[in-house]
């Protein structure tokens, strides 16, 4: 019962969201010049700000949401840890300094910076597994969030010092990039997202049985057939991936990938493949939301996305912290 | 404290007197402009600009000093990578002190009273300028490394950054004052200047007025007030000149770009701002008092500016931005390059800044053959 | 004959070891610590390789099955389990029918009704819709061997299964692996418990130091000498007072004087 009302109830609260975020804005539109907007005809400023502005930055919360919950989920299950997510684990910080030794070394263009937060992601990814793995494999995934947690702090030292010889000015604009933002979406960033997280998402919706299998442990999960370290190397990346996507468009939105399994786990949705799906869902009614709050809660200026997301995130990871303990 | 004001400072004058001026304010800078501007698509290039090229012959006659036509004196600006512009340093530090009343003093001096001083630092490009203009810049011993202007500025020791100053290599060039942007940021350093019995002086240039004071001030500490007296009018007769020539000018509505994401732009507690006005422009921020507001990417739209004002880093990164061709001007490709070295400084050359800009929103017409 | 070496160890973990496990038999693993019976099951599950010999499942080389369908074939009950993520104890024990399904698969007739046959087995029709966070040590050990049942296949081997059970809940699980065998599978159960599987083990075989002591039934294998030197402590085997045939085996307490030093 509880399961199906998540499922009504979240659809109803994104498309709701998704409305309120077209609807309101730094600008006040009247909902009829928003229709007009939306059909392309009328004050041709309320047009532009519409259909180029507001359409694809919700378009963008609602993938970079999606993508995270995803992520989130996979890592979760596949690494048995209920607090695994993108950003705890490094992943985010490494496809961030990708992000910024590109934007640095002149190659912040819309086609390579993903390119080089991919490259980050990898090598975060990949550091963190050898740790892990050097520390004594994969019976403790503690290790490897330790390791994860080490990267992040890493990662952010090294783009202090990309940043170091930048004027505060534009150390103002990175750091704001590393605290999340959709305001710069556009249609080709949302298209180049989209095809991502939809490639992704639909890999690890076929992954979902290993996952679940996964959750088991190793060596459960081999005995019903699974390899499990070749499986969870293969989900980690992907979800490495989707992480690095929403990143290079998005900066760095923590905590998404934390709170949305928890609270579709709660909702009674167990199996990851219903599970990622959900994950998908709630994340970007989550991602919608926060931003629609970052847009409207101080105006004439904008909060980033990545503190309201962590607003909430933080003292539902000190919960967990405390239940698990 | 007091800035010491007294007999010496005549004597003082006299002697810088007899070195020309350093300001430049000259034809050689408005036709280097002028001549880039073809390069730029601006929204209003109808020969109703006349009153340009008025102000250029005006701007010519007052030149002080030995105008230099043979060069271009704006020293091109090559941007680093990710370096914004060091237009924003003047910028830097608005925001943190908006709610600055009007009343509040323009310049606070403190540390230990002295004599004429004899070994300046200055931290920031704009105060740097003046002083050269001043004519003590032989008496510069320090600067930060945005400082730029002029030529010999950049013979004199690089100590880093003028927000937040590593007080140690401060300290280590041996100043008998030290000349700092004012700024939240910089009260720590102040601090410990006086701790360590260096006089300090702290400057905060946001509008054309504030310059004039500025220079006052300096000239007051430096012993140079008549001079700086000398420089002040004609900066300001050059701005009057430049406003003159624009006043029948159609507005040219401008957004001027300070950063894309989050966006910052100038609002009317800039210089800028003034500046803009000045030129024949109008901020669509400019009834924000701030100097260096938050605005959002909406609202840009909103505004529909008829052309966007850019550093050549901030016009790349804005024609490459999809995001940013939401707003007209960008999409009909209405971004005019300013000279960030040249207009990002409350300083001696705002005359200049006004010609350049004047000449960036009215172009003249394209008859080179025909103009001499 | 099997030989299995660990990585960085110069003794094979398991030498020349030959056992067979036949279908409706308990064949029984005892062994003292470190003799080699934990790396019999990792070899069987896969996880660790070979380095000669062979394992045979109705005379098919396992490692010429693939890991599904060797997983197809052998369920394997680990020594330790630790649920991360709570499932409802239904869909945990269908997790047991991964091997049989495809990325894109939903479940079938068939395997529906593997489960519910698993769960009846394993006697959790009251618990079916528990989650597995909320069951007793015995219960999450009964809802472990059901997911072993959905996975099907003839051969059921069992690490250790009752550690932690108190007698009532040990008891039990021994009668249910004897009913499962008698069901028809072969059941290999590794155990410390050497008078419960002189009760229930069809065949035992008792492994020191990676090689095969002894091997037969259980009043074969259980001799006094035998076990003395394996295990290196004092015992007495005795017959079992409530069984007839079965051996019991009553470890003694050092003489005072040895104890001493």
């Amino acid at each position: 019962m509880i399961r199906h009302l998540f499922w009504i109830g979240t659809a109803l609260a994104l498309v709701a969201l998704v409305i309120a975020a077209v609807a309101f804005g730094a600008v006040p539109i009247p909902l009829g010049s928003v229709v007009d907007g939306l059909a392309g005809h009328g004050d041709p400023a309320a047009v532009a700000i519409i259909r180029e502005l507001r359409l694809p930055r919700v378009a963008l919360a609602l993938l970079v949401g999606a993508g995270l919950g995803m992520a989130g989920a996979a890592l979760q299950g596949s690494l048995r840890n209920p607090l695994a997510e993108p950003y705890l684990l490094g992943v985010s910080g490494g496809a961030a300094v990708g992000a910024v030794i590109a934007t640095t070394a002149g190659l912040g263009g819309a086609a390579t910076l993903p390119l080089a937060a991919f490259a980050g992601a990898a090598l975060a990814t990949g550091a963190a597994l050898l740790v892990a793995r050097a520390a004594g494999g994969h019976a403790d995934n503690r290790v490897l969030l330790m390791a994860g947690v080490m990267i992040g702090a890493f990662a952010n030292a090294a783009i202090m010092v990309a940043l170091s010889g930048a004027p505060a000015e534009s150390v103002r604009g990175a750091l704001w990039w590393m605290m999340g933002s959709v305001a710069d979406a556009s249609w080709p960033s949302v298209a180049w997202l989209g095809a991502y997280t939809l490639a992704a998402g639909i890999a690890l919706l076929a992954l979902a049985r290993e996952i679940d299998v996964l959750a088991l442990g190793a060596e459960p999960a081999s005995g019903l057939g699974l390899d499990a370290a070749r499986a969870g190397r293969r989900i980690f990346l992907l979800s490495s991936l989707l992480a690095a996507a929403t990143v290079a468009s998005a900066g760095l939105v923590g905590f998404v990938g934390l709170v949305v399994p928890h609270v579709v786990r709660g909702a009674g949705v167990r199996r990851h493949r219903p599970l990622i799906a959900g994950c998908a869902l709630a994340g970007a009614t989550l991602v919608v939301g926060a931003d629609l709050a970052a847009r409207v809660l101080r105006p004439p200026g904008e909060l980033p996305l990545g503190a309201v997301t962590a607003m909430i995130g933080v003292p539902f990871f000190l919960v967990q912290l405390r239940r698990l303990s | 404290m007091q800035v010491r004001r007294g007999p010496a400072t005549v004597t003082g004058e006299q002697r810088a007197l007899t070195k020309p001026l350093i300001v430049r304010i000259g034809k050689a800078s408005v036709a280097a402009r002028s001549q880039e501007t073809p390069r730029v698509r601006a929204t209003n290039s109808d020969p109703r600009s006349k009153g340009l090229v008025a102000a250029r012959a005006d701007t010519a006659h007052s030149v002080h000093g030995p105008p230099s036509p043979g060069r271009v004196p704006v020293p091109r600006f090559r941007p680093p990578p990710l370096l914004l512009p060091s237009l924003v340093l003047a910028l830097i530090g608005a925001a943190a002190c908006r709610d600055r009343r009007p009343e509040t003093p323009l310049a606070s001096a403190g540390g230990r009273s002295a004599t004429s001083p004899r070994r300046i630092v200055s931290l920031s490009p704009a105060t740097t300028e003046m002083l050269f203009a001043l004519g003590v810049g032989a008496r510069v011993v320090g600067r930060t490394r945005w400082d730029s202007y002029p030529d010999a500025a950049r013979a004199v020791p690089d100590l880093g950054d003028g927000l937040r100053p590593n007080v140690e290599a401060v300290l280590a060039a041996r100043p008998d004052l030290v000349i700092l942007y004012e700024t939240a940021d910089n009260r720590d350093a102040e601090e410990r200047l006086h701790a360590a019995g260096v006089r300090t002086l702290s400057l905060r240039i946001d509008r054309i007025e504030d310059f004039a004071r500025a220079m006052r001030v300096l000239g007051d500490a430096t012993g140079t007030a008549s001079r700086a007296t000398l420089v002040v009018d004609s900066v300001t007769a050059t701005l009057e000149r430049v406003s003159r020539a624009t006043a029948a000018l159609p507005r040219v509505r401008v957004f001027w770009h300070v950063w894309d994401n989050p966006v910052f732009t100038i609002g009317g507690g800039s210089y800028l701002s003034q500046l803009v006005d000045i030129a024949g422009g109008r901020n669509v921020y400019g009834e924000l008092a701030a100097s260096s507001p938050q605005v959002t990417l909406e609202d840009v739209v909103r505004r529909q500016p008829d052309a966007i004002l850019a550093g050549p880093v901030g016009a790349l990164s804005l024609r490459n931005s999809p995001a940013w061709h939401a707003v007209g001007a960008v999409r009909w490709g209405h971004i005019l390059i300013v000279d960030t070295n040249l207009v990002g400084r409350p300083s001696v050359r705002l005359g200049e800044a006004a010609v350049s800009l004047a000449a960036l929103l009215h172009p003249p017409p394209r008859r080179r053959g025909v103009l001499p | 004959m099997l030989v299995v070496h660990y990585r960085g160890r110069p003794e094979a973990a398991l030498r020349d070891v030959s056992l067979q496990a036949r279908r409706g038999r308990v064949t029984a693993v005892a062994g003292p610590n470190g003799s080699g019976k934990s790396t019999l099951v990792r070899v069987l599950v896969g996880a660790q390789p070979i380095a000669s010999g062979s394992i045979e499942i109705d005379g098919i080389d396992a490692r010429r099955l693939g890991r599904l369908e060797r997983a197809r074939k052998i369920a394997v009950i680990t020594q330790r389990e630790e649920p991360v993520f709570a499932l409802p104890v239904r869909e945990y024990v269908a997790l047991g029918r991964y091997p049989h399904e495809g990325p894109w698969r939903g479940a079938t007739a068939e395997d529906e009704s593997a489960v519910g046959v698993a769960i009846e087995q394993a006697e959790l029709g009251a618990l079916a819709d528990r989650s597995t966070q909320q069951l007793s040590g015995g219960e999450w050990q009964r809802v472990r061997l059901a997911r072993a049942l959905a996975q099907g296949g003839d051969a059921l081997v069992l690490d250790e299964p009752t550690t932690f059970l108190d007698i009532a809940h040990e008891m039990a699980m021994f009668e249910l692996f004897a009913a499962i065998a008698r069901a028809g599978r072969a059941v290999l159960l590794v155990s410390h418990q050497l008078n419960l599987v002189a009760r229930f083990a069809d065949d035992l075989v008792l492994l020191h130091r990676g090689l095969v002591v002894a091997s037969g039934t259980p009043a074969d294998v259980m001799q006094a000498h035998t076990l003395e030197q394996v295990y290196d402590w004092p015992v007495v085997v005795t017959r079992d007072p409530a069984h007839a045939g079965v051996p019991s085996l009553i470890p003694l307490r050092r003489p005072r004087s040895e104890a001493a030093q």
